[in-house]
């Protein structure tokens, strides 16, 4: 049984690579050719709090027009800060036929210092060395070596940890993977509050919906829906006639008074006629008055001062 | 091309249409819940006012009550006729006191009005009266 953790091939970036064909996903290690390390001893425990401070470290040491993000990390009391151009750096690596899905992590050869013993050659101008606890490229002409290193570049400098994923930020993307998640998790945020929104509406109605059935239950021939229009509008036909029959019997009723007296009322399902006998011409006018207001017809009965009031109902 | 470029727009525009699916599933729930509140509360309705109509129209006191329209003018002028859930009767000589009477109670009594003939006939009144329930 292996325990040991299984690395993938660790590959060197440097501006004098040949291009490589790539089959599997691999690691990328950066040279100082494509980042601008400062080490700064300072007042800060974490490393998110020395990051904050790490655009005002490199200010005027970059240069103008790139797009610089920062990784800090801590080499002993120092705080490391390393400025680098994606966009400089997947071009550069795309122009070596490495395709960016075949990144799996892309390190800086700073992060392993302690794995270059001795110099590394890069070409025959150039190495790869350690001055000062800081990975630099040297000209090969001024090591005491002459680049003869026997140092071979392989996964074991791969880092720990403090590696970084490229894919993230792919060129065609026009939102950083971090926006995208923020974006992403806000918005699962609304869809939690509508769905959990959406679900209380559910049995809402339960109030209204018991006493429904107890009602059902109470009259169970008003559940179905055409019994119970038919029923109520019987019962609906029935108290408007009989409110209107009342009705008019009252306000024939109002019409008796002081010189009025009532002859007759016929009254059926359909209409009425009634027959009142007055005084006078004045109080037959106020009669056929009050008659007149209500819709009702009235009629005079020949060379009398009796009137005859009739209607529908 | 590959979906992976592209990640990051597929992730945020994958939550965003679940997004917009719950913000329309909510709103599917509002509506339905306002319909069905509407539906329930108008059934609701509709059958308190059948129930009300029915008690009131079909009385099962109206036996009793109608009893009334019989003694509250001295039998010798009653005549009184009452089949199923019919009434038939005829008034003689009522003073117009007791026709004003009788006409209260018939008025405030729940059976449906199917004749009512009065007549004067010098100083007292006449009064067919039929109706049913």
């Amino acid at each position: 049984m292996n325990f040991i953790r299984k690395t993938k091939e660790l590959l060197l970036a440097h501006t004098s690579m040949q291009r490589v064909t790539l089959s599997k996903s691999v690691n990328v290690m950066l040279t100082p050719q494509f980042y601008t390390l400062k080490k700064e001893e300072l007042p800060v425990k974490y490393a998110y709090q020395a990051k904050k401070i790490a655009p005002s470290l490199f200010e005027g040491l970059l240069e103008d027009g790139g797009t610089y993000d920062y990784i800090v990390f801590k080499e002993g009391d120092a705080w490391v800060f390393i400025a680098y151009d994606i966009e400089r750096i997947r071009k550069f690596l795309q122009s070596k036929g490495i395709a960016i899905e075949k990144i799996s992590k892309l390190f800086f050869a700073q992060q392993s210092v302690n794995s270059f013993t001795t110099p590394l050659s890069l070409s025959d101008k150039e190495s790869l060395a350690v001055i000062d606890d800081t990975v630099v490229v040297v000209p090969s002409i001024a090591l005491s070596d002459k680049g003869q290193s026997v140092l071979v570049f392989d996964e074991k400098f791969t880092p720990k940890e403090g590696g970084f994923s490229i894919k993230g930020t792919t060129k065609n993307s026009m939102i950083t993977q971090t926006q995208a998640l923020s974006l992403a998790a806000i918005f699962m945020l609304f869809a939690g509050i509508f769905m959990v929104e959406g679900s209380r509406y559910t049995g809402e109605n339960q109030v209204e919906n018991e006493e429904l059935q107890s009602l059902y239950e109470e009259y169970p021939a008003l559940e179905n829906t055409s019994t119970r229009k038919n029923i109520i509008d019987k019962y609906k036909n029935i108290d408007s006639a009989e409110r209107k029959k009342r009705d008019v019997i009252k306000s024939l009723s109002k019409m008796i008074f002081k010189g009025v007296t009532l002859n007759s009322v016929a009254m059926n399902e359909k209409s009425f006629k009634a027959q009142f006998s007055c005084i006078d011409n004045d109080v037959a006018k106020r009669v056929k008055k009050l008659a007149k207001k209500l819709h009702y017809n009235t009629s005079k009965v020949k060379n009398s001062t009796d009137l005859t009031v009739e209607g529908t109902l | 091309m590959s979906w992976k470029r592209y990640q990051n727009e597929f992730i945020a525009i994958s939550t965003f249409i679940l997004m917009i699916l719950a913000y329309m599933y909510k709103h599917n729930q509002v509506v339905s819940h306002v319909e069905e509140s509407k539906s329930v509360t108008y059934t609701l309705e509709e059958i308190k006012e059948g129930i009300a109509l029915k008690k009131i129209w079909t009385d099962k006191k109206i036996n009793k009550k109608i009893e009334v329209f019989k003694i509250i003018v001295p039998s010798s002028k009653v005549s009184w006729s009452k089949k199923n859930k019919k009434i038939t009767a005829s008034y003689q000589g009522l003073s117009s006191n007791e026709l004003n009477n009788l006409i209260i109670k018939i008025l405030n009594t729940p059976v449906q009005i199917t004749l009512l003939d009065i007549q004067k006939t010098g100083l007292t009144y006449n009064m067919e009266f039929k109706c049913k329930w």
